[in-house]
């Protein structure tokens, strides 16, 4: 490597390290200058660093030659994964306004920086080309959103559901680095291109099935596809409910881009020699078969739960499955463009109502002391622009027509029906797809029925909630509010209309080759 | 057996005990171990393929070896912290007391 | 059989062999652990042939783990010095080449300091607490 390589790396991962600066300042910051300082103000000098860091990196994302090409081989720069960063960027800034209130914790600096540091790992996994940044950028995520977890004083829940996030986590990445270091020794090298040129037209080989198994787990992990979805639940719950957002929408659309990515460059696909070709590459039916036990026991579990932020964990379970169809639909080259224009456009619309309804819960929590369902009860009447929101979210996630999750599903679909060589298996899973979606509407719709419909006359007051607030308390236009609106306006306008992104989208995959 | 499979053989095994390791331990501390012990296992794979697979041309295979030795450090550290933490509330150490969130 | 297939049969018999010994060992440890008679002094701790002084498995402070970690992440961070030094000389001989390598160390090196001083500042290194008794990461007795 030359001097001139080097200077391109910086230019090339400059976002990132505009982002992982921000968060040195925000901790050094807050450990210097504001030592001794009121929490609240800590808190808000924090999310101003957080928010001049998020900044200074987008305007670099959006002015920086799009045309970059990677550097070494370890990087990928196009408009795809610019456009995803920028996305990243805008869901850790949004995720940082709404730990504005964040009084869960008194560890300010620690907070704001583990989630720029977070933010750093996705955009590092979005940008992934080679196997060890790959797997740096999943370690970097999982590292700092551990402690994020566990960073809640109201007590041994939180670090309950950060050891198991962190256990399930560890475990998950040791069995994909197995995967990896085989996918290494057969190909030899680490690069994804190199792989997938070294792996092409190679018979069935049990070692090659075995190395993209198990280099799968540790994405199943980060999306929380079932069997590999354990820690989500109790995560989602345990976690302090901004941390729970943005595992939520920001982890959850790098992680799926970077498995898009991931499977589209490194992973052949699969021949035209009919049935027996369909299990060449191995990771096909291994990807058919997380995605439909997604589908079922996301959508079925969900049914069952009794606190809004489980709730929201199930049901991004079953997300993961209408997700991993489009995954699928990667296989094939003619199909790969749409698809992965559908994925991203279906993972950023999620990911932007799941923080919506997260943000919501915060509120309810924060006031309640949990958000139990029950506890929802007489929300449109006590915040009705939350309750709103929360309206819009959870018939976007149904996948209701003028909202996002409408056009977002529809293309899914639509991908998944014109892939290649598999049409049997996808046409069976967008039909158990269909087949669920009343499923979906019931429990979101009965979400929706609790807050605005049932009476709340006999108002709950949980067990360990005394603390109700008053009702003034309640109705003031918190960060909550304003990120709640926010995101709404972004569900309904992508709804109306899908091109605002997803124009820019096929036109940046265009670009980018696939 | 060349080299290259003794040395996938001692891996592999390496790799099934730290699995073994992780899912049976009920101590927190030991299940760490067994993740550690699947991480070296996967350390000597990665090394024994690039010495012996004829990739020694490129540096790759032990600049990934490196990273994944750091990085496993930085995760045994972040575990034992969150075990600390959680040792501090609760007073034990041991997994299958870890059940206070279900649904 | 073809030949690329049974080039992988050693490694499929390996993977068998994993979990039969994994298995084996567990298995092994379940029925053997039983045998023998134990008696108080089989049990006791063996500290130098000298009569054991206190439980066989003493609780350390919680302190200990977070020197341990900190340690463990300086220790190994080093592991980053090794390349750098393979080709720092190589490097060294051009201008050019030469300001690179110097920043690039100095570079990680103040990432690392920057942690050194969270730790510091944080009282991390600190081995007297200045609250000590009843302070939770005093050593205790269980519950």
């Amino acid at each position: 490597m030359n001097n001139a390589a080097y200077i391109q790396l910086f230019k090339l991962a400059g976002p990132e390290m505009l982002i992982a600066l921000a968060a040195l300042a925000v901790l050094l910051v807050d450990l210097t200058l504001m030592r001794g300082a009121p929490v609240r103000a800590r808190r808000v000098i924090a999310v101003l660093l957080t928010g001049v860091g998020g900044f200074a990196a987008a305007l670099y994302l959006l002015q920086v030659p799009l045309r970059a090409v990677s550097w070494g081989g370890l990087w990928a720069v196009d408009p795809l994964t610019q456009l995803v960063k920028l996305g990243l960027v805008g869901l850790a800034v949004l995720t940082a306004v709404l730990s504005l209130e964040a009084d869960y914790t008194d560890h300010v600096g620690e907070h704001f920086a583990l989630l720029l540091l977070a933010t750093v790992g996705l955009m590092v996994m979005a940008g992934a080309a080679d196997l060890v940044l790959v797997f740096l950028g999943l370690e970097l995520t999982g590292l700092s959103l551990y402690p994020l977890v566990a960073l809640n004083k109201a007590g041994p829940r939180a670090t309950e559901a950060a050891l198991k996030y962190f256990f399930f986590g560890a475990l998950a990445a040791a069995v994909t680095l197995f995967g990896f270091s085989f996918l290494y020794g057969l190909s030899g090298t680490t690069n994804l291109a190199g792989i997938a040129a070294a792996l092409r037209g190679r018979g069935f080989d049990p070692l090659l099935a075995l190395a993209v198994v198990f280099s799968l787990v540790g994405f199943g992990f980060k999306v929380a596809a079932v069997p590999f979805h354990l820690w989500a639940p109790d995560a989602y719950q345990g976690a302090p409910t901004p941390v729970a957002a943005f595992i939520a929408s920001g982890s959850k659309l790098a992680g799926f881009f970077l498995l898009g990515r991931f499977v589209a460059l490194a992973l052949p696909e699969s021949g035209d020699a009919g049935r027996a070709a369909l299990f060449t590459p191995g990771w096909v039916p291994a990807v058919a078969v997380l995605a439909l036990a997604s589908m079922v026991l996301g959508n079925l579990a969900a049914l069952a739960q009794r606190d809004l932020k489980r709730l929201l964990a199930y049901s991004a379970i079953a997300h993961a499955g209408y997700l991993l169809l489009a995954v699928l639909a990667l296989n094939g080259a003619a199909n790969r463009p749409a698809a992965l224009a559908a994925l991203v456009y279906y993972a950023g619309t999620y990911a932007l109502a799941g923080l919506g309804a997260f943000a919501v819960a915060g509120h309810v929590e924060r006031h309640a002391g949990a958000a139990a369902l029950n506890h929802l009860t007489g929300l449109g009447r006590r915040a009705p622009w939350l309750a709103a929101g929360l309206a819009v979210f959870l018939l976007s996630l149904a996948g209701l027509p003028p909202l996002a999750g409408f056009p977002a599903k529809f293309y899914v679909f639509a991908a998944a029906l014109n892939t290649p060589h598999a049409g049997a298996v996808s046409l069976g899973l967008v039909v158990v797809a269909l087949l669920l979606s009343p499923v979906g509407f019931y429990y979101y719709l009965r979400v929706l029925k609790l807050a605005f419909v049932t009476e709340s006359e006999k108002r709950p007051a949980g067990p360990d909630a005394p603390g109700n607030s008053p009702q003034g308390g309640e109705n003031r236009f918190g960060v909550e509010t304003a990120v709640a609106l926010l995101a709404a306006a972004g569900v309904l306008g992508l709804g109306l209309f899908p091109q605002w992104l997803l124009g820019p989208l096929q036109a940046a995959v265009r670009e980018a080759g696939g | 057996m060349s080299p290259l499979e003794r040395a996938l053989v001692v891996s592999a095994l390496l790799f099934g005990i730290g699995l073994a390791g992780a899912l049976t331990r009920r101590n927190a501390i030991l299940v760490l171990a067994g993740i550690e012990l699947m991480l070296t296992a996967v350390n000597l794979n990665v090394i024994a393929f690039w010495r012996h697979g004829g990739q020694t041309a490129s540096a790759a295979g032990p600049a990934f070896v490196l990273f994944v030795i750091a990085v496993a450090a930085a995760e045994t550290a972040v575990g034992l912290a969150l075990i600390i933490a959680w040792f501090r509330q609760r007073r034990t150490v041991q997994l299958d007391e870890a059940d206070t969130l279900k649904g | 059989m073809d030949a690329q297939l049974a080039q992988y049969i050693p490694v499929l018999i390996l993977l068998v062999l994993a979990g039969a010994v994994s298995g084996g060992m567990l298995l092994l440890a379940h029925w053997l652990g039983k045998a023998g008679r134990r008696t108080a002094a089989k049990d006791m701790a063996y500290e130098c042939g000298m009569v054991p002084v206190g439980g066989g498995s003493t609780r350390l402070a919680v302190k200990f783990y977070l020197v341990a970690m900190l340690f463990i992440l300086f220790d190994i961070e080093v592991v980053f010095l090794y390349p750098w030094a393979v080709v720092f000389r190589e490097l060294l001989r051009e201008a050019a080449t030469a300001n690179l390598i110097f920043w690039a160390m100095v570079s990680f090196l103040g990432v690392l300091f920057a942690g050194y001083l969270y730790a510091w500042r944080k009282g991390a290194l600190d081995w007297h607490e200045p609250r000590r008794a009843g302070s939770p990461a005093a050593p205790n007795r269980s519950r």
